[in-house]
């Protein structure tokens, strides 16, 4: 999950998001900084899951953290940053789609690329490699899919967001989320089975 | 209307018992449920088994010196936007000028041509290329290659 690869704590790690936000608010650069630290591999995460390749998912960040910051002063500090982080970097997939002539439908081309950004296992026991050829299995399938599949499943099932907090990222009302995160599921696992078919 | 299995209720609720998400009498009506159809528990465990490589995956980010050290901020794109056409109108207007006293100091009429002509062509060859680059770059699978 994200957390297990965050950076060693620095200034301001210690700090609540709202109270970070309210100081960038105010101009403080280390405020920036520290909000920056803590949620850009977040956000770096969610745009290579969508695009699928380091170099456009670091210039998708990018454009997002500087669409973060240049629109913080309009931000509620007492919502959730990260969902609005999450909305942001959403926006410009699609922005960064639409330069590439390329569908919310469409599936990510190379999705062997995705499958390449997985971390390497620390040690590889028998019952550790079952589960990373499970793992490569589940991101093909999911690097398969249309991205609003995709995208749906990995912000509830890798970012782990609430419901509350799917329907606000995806801008559907809270009462669809369950019925759409299912269709999205129910064709992952159609994916997969088709996958499993195609290499036994 | 019950489905072959037994169950009255819609499959999404399925995911939400998986994800905790229902309320208490909706939670209770699918444990029941699960209870005697093993259909649906191979549904349900499916659906963890998935979830569970899902959250359970780490990916390689990139390293904090890659990051720019402070993010880029508003007003600093802003005066970057408004200085490269200054710079822009700069060196257009230098060029012309030059230009202009190059035409005055030059009185015979075929210098002039050879000094129009083969501006006018450069100034040409190169709004060319320029034109197809703005063109192709939103599309050129090749931009990233130089990285």
């Amino acid at each position: 999950m994200v957390d297990s690869a965050a950076p060693p704590l620095v200034a301001g790690d210690d700090e609540s998001d709202s109270r970070l936000v309210d100081r960038a608010k105010a101009g403080e650069a280390a405020a920036c900084d520290a909000l920056a630290r803590r949620h850009r591999r977040a956000a770096y995460l969610l745009a290579l899951q969508m695009v699928g390749n380091r170099d456009d998912a670091m210039d998708v960040t990018q454009d997002a953290m500087l669409r973060f910051f240049t629109t913080l002063q309009s931000f509620d500090a007492a919502r959730r940053v990260r969902p609005w982080l999450f909305t942001i970097v959403r926006n410009q997939v699609r922005d960064f789609w639409r330069r590439r002539q390329r569908r919310p439908a469409d599936a990510i081309g190379e999705s062997d690329a995705l499958v390449g950004q997985l971390a390497a296992p620390q040690a590889s026991p028998e019952a550790d490699l079952h589960r990373r050829e499970l793992k490569e299995r589940v991101w093909r399938a999911l690097a398969a899919l249309p991205a609003e599949k995709r995208e749906i499943i990995v912000l509830r099932d890798f970012h782990d967001l609430s419901y509350s907090d799917l329907a606000q990222v995806l801008g559907i009302p809270i009462g669809t989320v369950m019925s759409r995160l299912h269709g999205a599921r129910r064709r992952l696992r159609a994916q997969l089975e088709e996958e499993g078919g195609r290499h036994a | 209307m019950p489905e072959p299995c037994g169950r009255t209720f819609d499959e999404a609720l399925l995911s939400g018992y998986v994800d905790r998400a229902l309320v208490q009498r909706d939670g209770q009506r699918v444990r029941v449920h699960l209870e005697r159809c093993a259909a649906c528990r191979a549904v349900v465990e499916d659906l963890r088994a998935v979830r569970e490589a899902t959250m359970s995956t780490t990916f390689e980010t990139p390293r904090d010196d890659e990051w720019p050290e402070t993010p880029r901020t508003g007003a600093g794109r802003l005066l970057v936007g408004l200085g490269w056409p200054l710079v822009a109108a700069w060196g257009a207007l230098l060029a012309g000028y030059a230009l202009w006293e190059i035409w005055r100091e030059t009185e015979n009429l075929v210098e002039r041509l050879l000094l129009v002509g083969g501006v006018t062509g450069f100034a040409l060859l190169f709004i060319g290329v320029l034109l197809d680059r703005l063109k192709t770059a939103p599309t050129d699978r090749y931009r990233e290659v130089h990285k």
